[in-house]
């Protein structure tokens, strides 16, 4: 009997231990971030930002982003600009209220690290790479990432026009340890 | 001539300083009534500076204006002024304010009104002037 408790207290440990180990650091997203876009046209941010984040350098197996924007607290800086934005010309605010991003594989790439998963805007589910560094400093970091969307693939907007078809997103999410 | 001028310049800086006041006025009970005064776009130096170049344009406008139609100056010039006026709340609308600022929407409530401050400034104070101008 003593024998047995023994051996179970240890398989749980080892197992709690290795289960701990799986798991990458969760991060916590700060209020200061930046979520920026532009184009020839048009610039702006998205101010509202949310998500999970797990996110270790030496366990990239284990880490995933699940993270979306509120498609309404956009700011081009423009009232006018804004509500066209919002409209169903452009995003759809009102049918299509968040854009969606939920990782399915991060490796290394050079200094930093690329993320595939699923973006989602305007109802559109599209598989997206995105190339992005990671920065400790302290009991925080930073992820930075600069990008390019083709708003075609998405349905926004009317293809060719006045505004280019390529948008630069621009990305700064600091995190502290959750 | 040169009275003339002298004239204009000083109609020109009373207009511009006047709608200047009513610029800071307005800006105040937009404040309280609405909770949003952009100031850091529209400050004190902007409207001031803003309120006495229109001035100052229209004043080189109505001279140059008073040099061709004589007599029917003050007409056209009216009429002009309030054409050109009215334009001019484009830039407002159009104007892109700095991202961190919140609620753009409530910006031309703000400074379209006071596109019309110089105009209101000029018809009010032009006829103290009589026919020296």
């Amino acid at each position: 009997m003593k024998r047995l408790v023994i051996f179970s207290s240890t398989l749980l440990l080892t197992a709690a231990v290795f289960a701990f180990a799986a798991l990458a650091q969760a991060w916590n997203i700060s209020g200061k971030y930046n979520i920026a876009f532009s184009t020839n046209e048009a610039s702006g941010i998205f101010k509202t930002f949310k998500g999970t984040i797990a996110f270790d350098e030496a366990n990239l197996a284990a880490s995933n982003f699940s993270v979306s924007v509120d498609v309404a607290s956009i700011n081009t800086g423009n009232a006018l600009m804004n509500k066209h934005a919002k409209s169903d010309e452009w995003f759809d605010a009102a049918k299509y209220p968040e854009i969606r991003y939920t990782s399915k594989k991060i490796a290394k790439a050079g200094a930093g690290y690329q993320v595939t998963g699923d973006l989602e805007i305007h109802g559109v589910k599209k598989e997206f790479t995105i190339p992005f560094t990671f920065k400790r400093a302290g009991n925080g970091a930073t992820f930075n990432g600069t990008f390019k969307v083709n708003r075609n693939d998405f349905h926004i907007g009317k293809p060719g026009g006045d505004v280019a078809d390529m948008v630069t997103v621009t990305i700064a999410v600091p995190v502290v340890k959750g | 001539m040169l009275k003339k001028l002298s004239l204009l310049a000083l109609l020109a800086v009373l207009v511009g300083a006047l709608s200047g006041v009513a610029a800071i006025v307005y800006q105040k009970v937009y404040i309280e009534t609405i909770g949003e005064g952009f100031v850091n776009v529209v400050s004190i130096a902007n409207m001031f500076k803003y309120a006495l170049a229109g001035a100052f344009i229209a004043a080189i406008g109505y001279f140059l204006l008073s040099l061709v139609l004589k007599g029917k100056t003050d007409m056209v010039f009216n009429l002009l002024f309030v054409i050109l006026t009215f334009a001019s709340i484009l830039y407002p609308i159009g104007h892109q304010l700095p991202l961190d600022q919140e609620t753009p929407e409530l910006f031309p409530g703000l400074a379209v009104p006071m596109h019309f401050f110089p105009a209101l400034g000029w018809f009010a104070l032009k006829p103290l002037f009589g026919k020296s101008i």
